[in-house]
């Protein structure tokens, strides 16, 4: 506590605190600053600077020690991120090592995180749809988890605020299940996916193949150029790091922005042990911090805290703040802190091969990755034997056949071939699974991180309704593969674990009704209106879009509020 | 001295043209010793001697460099010894012998001293065999060969010569052109 004297409660007070600088946090800074507020920014990780700190980003794969491929001692010492297709040799550094954050798995979870400024903005495969009210009204309809306490009219102003910053580029497609942005020009389908996409659109109603939608500057305006990125290059060398900024991500935007401001102090290294409670003023007084290398406590004060470290940290820094106000986590009066835990189910897939379009071929590389299959179960009606649905990804794809048949000479010829391959198709699912009370996170009793943080334990598990959804997308994408006359179609299911997907949500719930959720319809806890959660953890339901671009969206439209709040002196 | 030194920096220019910066030889003038330092794979010099023959045998210098110019012999030990696990390196060594008494049988002299026309023959047949799903016999020897075999052309296509000069490896396209004829691309 040496540093006590030059650090007074005056220099560690400021109006606003943001715990996390990763796609929620980092909006929650910028937000915050551009309104003119002293923000401090809390990231338990390390600084990476944009561009400085992307060691590979420009490197050939022969200039990586292994070309790419990690050393076996790496895998095998981090069996649970090593399933986590982009950890690679040129991106494990953006990983979090298995050994070096314990958590425990009551039931197998693959928990992936990235700490580090951006947090995992820098790994995100960058797809962004919108929700629709098809999504906020579900659990209402099917009665399932919670009413959602907002509708898409409460968001969509701001779905259209944080899209024209960020840049989303794609078509308006017209589809009221997935409503239309403000979008940067899309990345075109492929001759085998637009044919696959007009044969859709001909045999099926309610179903589309669009071009996906996605988080990169496919022809930057005058705001992108201000935050200093410039258009995609089409690299998809995304996971290092782009020095372009041409995709979103925290560290190329909205914290460079927010520190620009001259508003912004950015504390790496501050893993966040709790939210101090004042039971006298009966509100949050500040955070209690653990300096990742001094291990050293240190408290901030502010008028009101964004907890941004992503979904499940989010709910363990809420469960570790306790107090006689609330013994059980903050907030916590109606008991559903760290209960509804939802995901996204990823674990089937379909191949298959397409004779046609053989005078046609790609030059270049797509960073939207190919198309996107809205949900078209469960939509307009209840139509199936499970609740929800699911999106897919699809995509058509030839490549340049060469073989390492034989020796010498011969194998030199044979891996120059050019021949190309006929069209290969794949799809994957991304199903809605429901939160249910029985998936949960809940804290140790005993065991501690290397913070003396109690480690995390996970039950999370997928249910009779994953199960009956992954045989419908099987169905019924081998249905649709098949009316288009795709052959040698391969589906496969697998037994990922839940968290593989990236994507998951809950545990500090929206909701009307304070008895059943956490989170009033501004994101803020019922009972300690100046902390506010607008991460993944906010999630009532998780619907099947990918869900960055809906926590941006809470997240400027929470910071708004919340000042609005501030000047009104409410908080 | 000077010869250990300059062989040094040859060593350490091929490795870094090939990227593995991190393998450097050991003491050189001790015979029987390896030249290479690896952290789990234990090779003396005649085994190192055949391997790194046997990736000049898969892929030998014609009128385009062969592995030995491209260094893919310690492209091959490194990853090897840094990416397989230990029962696999197991299998390497004990394939490896497997492979050099299979030499010496049919031959009667190790793999470096067969001529190049013998070790090509040699070779041939064990690729025929590496790709006969039925084919049992010499396990190990087939597996050992498989391995070097895939991080040779590994290293090989993933090198700079072949990026940079057979195939053209560009780290910004800069465009993504979704309709392209096959006819544009088999004039380029």
């Amino acid at each position: 506590m040496a540093n006590l004297n030059i650090d007074s409660v005056k220099d560690r007070t400021f109006d606003a605190i943001v715990i996390g600088s990763g796609m929620s946090g980092g909006w929650a800074a910028k937000e915050f600053t551009d309104k003119g507020l002293k923000t401090l920014v809390l990231e338990r990780g390390r600084d990476v600077k944009h561009i400085k700190d992307y060691p590979t980003t420009n490197l050939y794969p022969w200039e990586f020690p292994h070309h790419g491929v990690l050393p076996d001692d790496v895998q095998k010492a981090n069996p649970i991120v090593n399933r986590c297709y982009a950890f690679g040799e040129d991106a494990a550094h953006f990983f979090v090592k298995d050994a070096e954050h314990p958590y425990v798995q009551e039931k197998p979870f693959d928990w992936i995180r990235g700490y580090q400024t951006g947090g995992k903005s820098l790994l995100w495969a960058r797809q962004t749809q919108r929700w629709s009210d098809f999504d906020f009204e579900g659990p209402a309809r099917d009665g399932f988890a919670v009413d959602w306490p907002i509708r898409y009219k409460d968001i969509a102003p701001w779905y259209s605020y944080v899209e024209k910053f960020a840049g989303i580029s794609g078509n308006r497609d017209g589809i009221p299940e997935l409503p239309d942005g403000e979008f940067l020009p899309a990345f075109p389908l492929n001759a085998v996916e637009t044919y696959f996409s007009n044969h859709v659109k001909k045999t099926y109603k309610n179903r589309h193949v669009i071009s996906a939608r996605c988080a990169h500057l496919s022809k930057p305006n005058q705001i992108h150029l201000d935050q200093g990125r410039a258009q995609c290059q089409e690299r998809t060398l995304c996971q290092r790091g782009c020095p372009f900024g041409g995709y979103f991500s925290a560290n190329s935007s909205t914290i460079p922005w927010a520190l620009k401001s001259g508003h912004c102090t950015l504390r790496p290294h501050s893993v966040v042990e709790s939210i101090i409670y004042d039971e006298k003023k009966g509100k949050a007084a500040g955070v209690r911090v653990i300096d990742a290398n001094t291990k050293e406590a240190i408290e901030y004060y502010a008028d009101v805290i964004f907890v941004n470290a992503a979904a499940l940290n989010s709910n363990l820094i809420l469960l570790n703040s306790t107090s006689n106000r609330f013994p059980n986590g903050l907030g916590n009066d109606s008991g559903t802190l760290g209960k509804y835990v939802a995901f996204h189910n990823y674990s089937a897939h379909i191949n298959a091969e397409y004779d046609g379009a053989k005078e046609w071929t790609t030059d270049g590389r797509n960073p939207a990755g190919g198309g996107y299959i809205p949900r078209f179960r469960n939509v307009y009606k209840q139509e199936t034997d499970f609740l929800r649905g699911y999106a897919c990804g699809f995509s058509a794809y030839r490549w340049q056949q060469n073989s390492s048949e034989g020796i010498g000479q011969t194998l030199k010829d044979n891996l120059v071939k050019k021949d190309l391959s006929g069209w290969h198709v794949g799809s994957h699912m991304m199903g809605e699974t429901i939160p249910k009370e029985t998936n949960y996170v809940t804290l140790d009793k005993s065991l501690k991180d290397p913070w003396g943080i109690p480690q995390l334990r996970i039950s999370v598990d997928y249910d009779d309704n994953d199960e009956k959804m992954k045989k419908d997308y099987v169905e019924q994408m081998t249905e649709m593969f098949t009316s288009a006359g795709f052959t040698n179609i391969q589906a496969s299911t697998d037994h990922r674990a839940p968290g593989l997907d990236i994507h998951e949500m809950g545990g500090v719930r929206m909701g009307n009704d304070p008895k059943t959720s956490m989170l009033d319809k501004w994101h803020r806890l019922h009972a300690c209106k100046n902390v506010y959660v607008t991460d993944g953890a906010s999630m009532t339901s998780t619907s099947c879009q990918n869900p960055s671009l809906t926590y941006m969206a809470f997240t400027a439209r929470a910071v708004d509020h919340a000042v609005s709040e501030m000047k009104k002196g409410n908080v | 001295m000077d010869n250990k030194i300059n062989r040094r920096i040859a060593i350490r220019n091929m490795a870094l043209i090939l990227g593995s910066a991190a393998i450097l030889p050991s003491c050189l003038n001790d015979k029987g010793k390896p030249t290479v330092q690896l952290k789990h794979l234990k090779l003396n010099a005649d085994q190192e001697t055949l391997v790194t023959e046997l990736t000049e045998t898969i892929l030998p210098k014609t009128a385009t460099p062969g592995a030995k110019d491209l260094g893919l012999h310690l492209f091959v030990f490194k990853m090897i010894d840094d990416c397989y696990d230990k029962e696999h390196q197991d299998d390497f060594i004990a394939g490896l012998d497997d492979f050099e008494s299979a030499v010496k049988k049919q031959h009667g002299q190790p793999f470096s001293k067969c001529s190049v026309k013998d070790r090509t023959a040699f070779v041939s047949g064990i690729e025929q065999h590496s790709n006969d799903k039925n084919y049992k016999d010499n396990a190990k020897l087939t597996a050992f060969y498989r391995m070097v075999k895939e991080q040779t052309v590994f290293g090989y296509t993933t090198s700079k010569y072949f990026m940079t000069k057979q195939i053209v490896y560009e780290l910004v396209p800069g465009r993504y052109n979704a309709y392209y004829p096959v006819k544009k691309l088999a004039a380029v």
